[in-house]
C-alpha cells in the first residue's frame, strides 16, 4: 500500500488501474483508489469496473432471465460525485430501472464505498447509422435524453438571438461566414475586399458594391461581413436588409404614417443592402435611400451593397444615387471556374460528412456551370437519394439522377448568340469575327467563340467552322484545342471565357 | 383479486394482449398477460419490450389485486366462452376463470415480476387528437411504403414530422415514398414510429371509435384508442432528408380515372411477372391516351390504352406492384401522374387543388 501514490501519479490515465484492480480484487484497495480517483476523468475505465462489480452482485440476487433482459445490456457512462448515468437499451428498461431496481443498485454502490444519491437512466441510441450521436453520448450523456428537445431549444435560440441582442432588426444568418466561403479566381477580389471591410468597417471601400449573377455567393459574402463585424464587436449595430424590404417599409411609412423609419436606418453602424436592383424605378424610395446613404456615409458608417448588375447597368437609377453607389469600390463576382466548383462541392459534401470521389465531383462540376445554388441543389439531391437508398454516391447514380440537367441546358442558347456575345465582350464587330482577317485581336476572340460553340452547344467541328465562315473544319479543331489548353494555363483566357459564359446564361 | 366482467370486453382486451405477448423472450413473464385492479377498473396489459398495450375494462370489483397468466391460453379459453359474465379470482399466483358451467384455473407468475408499464408525461409531450377516419387513411397510405430491411432501421417506421405548420407522415423503402399531410400543428415534431406499433393501433381501431389520441415525448409515443392505450418506443436515428427528392416540377403529365388505371395495371402486371413487374407507361398528347405495355418473352405481350388528359408525350418504366399498391390506397376518383424524364421520379397524386397525398415511385432502368 505504501507505493500506491507512485502508481497513481504514473497511471492517471487509468489504463493500469483496471488490471491492478482485477488482479487484487480487494475491496479496500478499490476504495482507496476510488477515493483518490474521485473527480478524475468521467469516462475512465474504473467506472466500467465499478459497474461490473455492481452487475456481478445483481446477478446473484435476481433470476437469470431478469438479469439477461434488464442488466446485461447496460453501461455506466458517467460517475461524478454522487451522480451516476446509466445507459439502458429501451424505454421499458428505463422505467423498470427507475421504479424497481434503483434502490437496489444504490445499495450495492454503497456497499462498495460509493455513495450515489441519484442515478439517471438514459435510453441508449441504437446508433447504427449515426456516428455523431454516439460521439455525443460520451461527451455529454445527460443531454442525450433531451436530444430532440435540445435541438428544438437550439433552433429556438437561434431564432430569438438577434432579437435579444442589440440589433433587433438584423436578420443575419450565422451559417454564412468567411470560413465557409470557397475562394477561387472568380471571386477572390470580392472576398478580399469584404474581409478588409469586415476588419475595419467604415474606413476602406465605402460604399462597397458587390455585383454578380444569381447564385454566385453575393448574399453569402454580404452576410459574412455582417457576421464577422458582429463577432468582433457584438455591440455594433449591423443591419442586413434587401432593397425590397426597404421599399416595403418605406411605403408602409408613407401609407400608415409610421414613425421611426428614418431613425431605424440612420442609426446603424453597418448597413448591408442586398438585391439593390429592386430599387430601380422607385424614385421616392431612391430619394429616401439617398438621404440614408448620405447620413451614414458622412458619419463614416460602412455601407455594403449587393446587386445583380453594376450601378451603371441598373435601369432608372437616379443619377445622384448612381454616382454615390459608384463612389467607393465596385467589384464583380464571376462564374466560378471548374476548380472552384469542385472545391465548393467537396466542401459542401464534407459538411454533410460524405466523401465524394473525384469522378462524381467532376461530373457535377462539369455539368452545372452557371449557378452555385443549382450546384448545391444537385449535390443535395444526390446525397439525399443515396442516403435513402443506403448507397455511396458515385458517377452513375449522379448521371441517373441529374442526366436531364445536362441535356436541357443548351436549349435556349443559339450559335448566333455565342458569336454575338463573344464579339461584344471583345468590343468587336460580328462581321470581323466571321471574316477571314488574321489580326491577333480578332483571332483569339474567334477561337474563343469556336471553343464556346463546342463546349456549350456540342456542335460538330465542320458546323463550327461554317458558323464562323471557315471552310476547313481543322481550323475549328485546332482553335478548340488551343483554348482548352490556354484555359488551363492562362488566367486571362479563363476569365474571358467565364464572363462570356455568364453573359450567355444571365 | 376477485372481479367479474363481461365476456365481450374481456375477449377484445385479451385478443390484443395475446398478439403482443411473445414466447420468444428470455423473460418468461413476457408470455403473460397482466391483470391488475386499479380504481374501479381492471387493467389488462401485455408487452414485448418494444410496445405495450393496456386496456382498462370496467368491472365489478370485489377484491383488488394483480396476477399474470399465459396470454395465449387465457385468450383462447375466454374466446370460446358463451357471452355473459366472467368471474376472475386469484389464489396465490393462480387465476381461476369461471363463466356459467365452465371453470379453468391457470398457473401464473407473480404480478411483481411483470415489467413496469411505461408512462408518458402528458404535460411535456406533444399531443394530437386525430379523427379516426383521417388517421386510418393516413396510416394506410404510408405504412405499405415502409421498408422491412432491418439494416436500415429508420426506414422501418413511419416518419411523423412537422413542416411549415403541418404534420406530415412519410413512409419509404428507398424505391418509393409516400407522404401524407395530416393536420395543422404548431409543435416541432420529428419521430419515427415502428410499423408494428401502427399495425397494432390499426387493429385496435374499430368503427365505433371516432378519435385517436396521440402523445409523443422524446423517446416514446402513446396512442389511445377507446379504452386501449398502446405505448411504443420510437425508432432512434435521423430520417433521410427526403424533401430534396420531391421533384420541384409536378405539372401533371397525365390525369386519369383511378378505377380505369387499376384495371389496366392489373392486366399489364400479368405479363410483367418474369420481368419483376416492369411495365412501361407512355403518354401521347395527340391522341390523349395513356398506354401501359408489358412483355413476357414466353407468354406474349400486352398493350392497353385508356382515355386520359395528357399534357405531354413521354414514357417511363416502373414496377407494376408499386403502382398497384399506391392505387389501392389513394382514395380518389381520379389522379395525376407526372415525371420529367426517363430516370426522374414518378409522382402520383390525387386530383385536387392542393393534394394532401404525394406518392413517388422511382422508375426502372429499362
Amino acid at each position: 500500500m505504501r507505493y500506491l501514490p507512485v502508481e497513481i501519479s504514473l497511471f492517471t490515465d487509468c489504463q493500469f488501474h483496471n488490471r491492478f484492480l482485477v488482479v487484487e480484487n480487494s475491496e479496500i484497495i478499490y476504495t482507496e483508489f476510488n477515493t483518490l480517483l474521485r473527480g478524475l476523468a468521467v469516462d475512465s475505465p474504473s467506472d466500467t469496473s465499478i459497474w461490473k462489480l455492481v452487475l456481478d452482485e445483481v446477478e446473484l440476487s435476481v433470476s437469470h432471465a431478469n438479469f439477461t433482459t434488464w442488466f446485461k445490456p447496460t453501461k455506466l457512462t458517467q460517475l461524478s460525485g454522487e451522480m451516476a448515468t446509466v445507459l439502458v437499451p429501451n424505454i421499458f428498461a428505463k422505467r423498470q430501472f427507475e421504479v424497481k431496481f434503483d434502490s437496489m443498485i444504490r445499495d450495492i454502490f454503497k456497499k462498495h464505498g460509493k455513495t450515489v444519491s441519484s442515478i439517471t437512466y438514459i435510453v441508449e441510441p441504437s446508433g447504427t447509422s449515426k456516428r455523431s450521436v454516439s460521439r455525443e453520448v460520451h461527451a455529454e450523456p445527460t443531454d442525450l435524453v433531451n436530444e430532440r428537445q435540445s435541438t428544438a431549444r437550439v433552433m429556438a435560440a437561434s431564432v430569438t438571438a438577434p432579437q435579444s441582442s442589440s440589433t433587433p432588426m438584423s436578420t443575419l444568418n450565422p451559417k454564412y461566414t468567411f470560413d465557409s466561403f470557397i475562394v477561387g479566381s472568380s471571386n477572390d477580389l470580392a472576398y478580399t475586399a469584404c474581409q478588409a471591410v469586415a476588419e475595419t468597417p467604415g474606413t476602406k471601400y465605402n460604399p462597397l458594391f458587390i455585383y454578380g449573377g444569381v447564385g454566385l455567393g453575393k448574399t453569402h459574402l454580404l452576410q459574412a461581413v455582417g457576421n464577422k463585424i458582429k463577432s468582433q464587436n457584438p455591440s455594433s449595430k449591423v443591419m442586413y436588409i434587401s432593397s425590397e424590404t426597404f421599399v416595403k417599409e418605406f411605403l408602409e411609412h408613407i401609407r400608415f404614417k409610421k414613425t421611426g423609419f428614418a431613425d431605424k436606418y440612420r442609426n446603424v453602424d453597418v448597413l448591408i443592402v442586398d438585391d439593390m436592383q429592386f430599387i430601380a424605378g422607385k424614385e421616392k424610395t431612391q430619394e429616401e435611400f439617398f438621404h440614408t446613404f448620405n447620413t451614414l456615409h458622412q458619419a463614416n458608417k460602412q455601407i455594403i451593397i449587393g446587386s445583380d448588375k453594376p450601378p451603371r447597368s441598373i435601369p432608372t437609377l437616379t443619377e445622384r444615387l448612381r454616382s454615390r453607389l459608384e463612389w467607393g469600390m465596385a467589384i464583380d463576382i464571376q462564374l466560378p471556374d471548374f476548380e472552384t466548383r469542385c472545391a465548393i462541392l467537396e466542401a459542401k459534401a464534407s459538411l454533410s460528412s460524405v466523401e465524394l470521389d473525384r469522378k462524381t465531383t467532376e461530373f457535377l462540376a462539369e455539368n452545372i456551370k452557371t449557378n452555385i445554388r443549382e450546384l448545391e441543389g444537385a449535390l443535395n439531391q444526390l446525397l439525399a437519394y443515396c442516403e435513402m437508398r443506403g448507397i455511396n454516391p458515385d458517377v452513375s447514380t449522379a448521371e441517373g439522377l441529374l442526366g436531364d440537367v445536362r441535356r436541357q441546358r443548351p436549349g435556349h442558347i443559339t450559335a448566333r448568340q455565342i458569336i454575338d456575345k463573344t464579339a461584344k465582350h471583345f468590343q468587336l464587330d460580328v462581321k470581323d469575327v466571321c471574316s477571314p482577317k488574321r489580326d491577333k485581336h480578332i483571332v483569339v476572340p474567334r477561337q474563343i467563340a469556336m471553343y464556346l460553340l463546342r463546349s456549350e452547344l456540342h456542335m460538330s467541328f465542320p458546323r463550327i467552322a461554317a458558323e464562323l465562315g471557315r471552310k476547313d473544319h481543322t481550323t475549328a479543331i485546332h482553335s478548340v484545342e488551343k483554348i482548352e489548353k490556354s484555359i488551363k494555363l492562362d488566367f486571362i483566357t479563363r476569365e474571358q471565357v467565364a464572363s462570356i459564359r455568364e453573359m450567355l446564361y444571365a | 383479486m376477485e372481479v367479474s366482467l363481461t365476456q365481450e370486453k374481456l375477449t377484445r382486451a385479451l385478443a390484443a394482449a395475446s398478439r403482443i405477448a411473445t414466447n420468444k423472450a428470455n423473460l418468461p413473464v413476457l408470455n403473460n398477460v397482466l391483470f391488475r385492479v386499479e380504481d374501479s377498473k381492471v387493467i389488462i396489459a401485455a408487452t414485448n419490450l418494444e410496445l405495450a398495450a393496456t386496456t382498462s375494462v370496467g368491472a365489478k370489483i370485489v377484491k383488488p389485486g394483480a396476477v399474470t397468466v399465459p396470454a395465449k391460453i387465457i385468450s383462447e379459453f375466454v374466446g370460446n366462452l358463451p357471452s355473459g359474465t366472467v368471474e376472475l379470482s386469484t389464489k396465490g399466483s393462480a387465476l381461476t376463470i369461471k363463466s356459467g358451467g365452465y371453470t379453468s384455473t391457470l398457473n401464473g407468475i407473480d404480478a411483481e415480476e411483470f415489467p413496469e408499464l411505461p408512462v408518458i408525461n402528458e404535460e411535456t409531450s406533444i399531443h394530437y387528437t386525430l379523427s379516426m377516419a383521417d388517421f386510418k387513411q393516413a396510416i394506410n397510405q404510408t405504412i405499405f411504403a415502409c421498408s422491412n430491411d432491418v439494416t436500415r432501421p429508420v426506414l422501418t417506421g413511419v416518419y411523423w414530422h412537422s413542416h411549415d405548420g403541418w404534420l406530415y407522415l412519410v413512409g419509404t423503402d428507398g424505391y418509393r415514398l409516400a407522404e401524407r399531410r395530416l393536420v395543422e400543428t404548431t409543435s416541432e415534431l420529428e419521430a419515427i414510429v415502428p410499423t408494428s406499433t401502427l399495425h397494432e393501433v390499426l387493429r385496435a381501431s374499430t368503427d365505433t371509435i371516432d378519435e385517436v389520441d396521440v402523445l409523443f415525448d422524446e423517446s416514446q409515443v402513446r396512442f389511445r384508442v377507446g379504452d386501449m392505450e398502446i405505448t411504443s418506443r420510437l425508432i432512434d436515428g435521423k430520417y433521410p432528408n427526403y424533401r430534396q427528392l420531391l421533384p420541384s416540377d409536378t405539372t401533371p403529365v397525365a390525369t386519369v380515372e383511378t378505377s380505369e388505371l387499376v384495371r389496366t395495371t392489373k392486366i399489364a402486371a400479368l405479363f410483367a411477372r418474369e420481368s419483376s413487374g416492369s411495365i412501361t407507361l407512355s403518354t401521347e398528347n395527340e391522341t390523349q391516351k395513356l398506354s401501359l405495355d408489358s412483355v413476357a418473352s414466353d407468354v406474349g405481350e400486352n398493350s392497353s390504352k385508356i382515355d386520359a388528359v395528357i399534357a405531354s408525350d413521354g414514357s417511363v418504366s416502373l414496377n407494376s406492384r408499386y403502382l398497384l399498391e399506391v392505387l389501392s390506397v389513394i382514395d380518389a376518383k381520379s389522379l395525376t401522374i407526372s415525371y420529367t424524364g426517363k430516370l426522374a421520379p414518378i409522382v402520383v397524386r390525387p386530383t385536387a387543388e392542393n393534394p394532401e397525398y404525394t406518392h413517388i415511385i422511382m422508375p426502372l432502368k429499362s
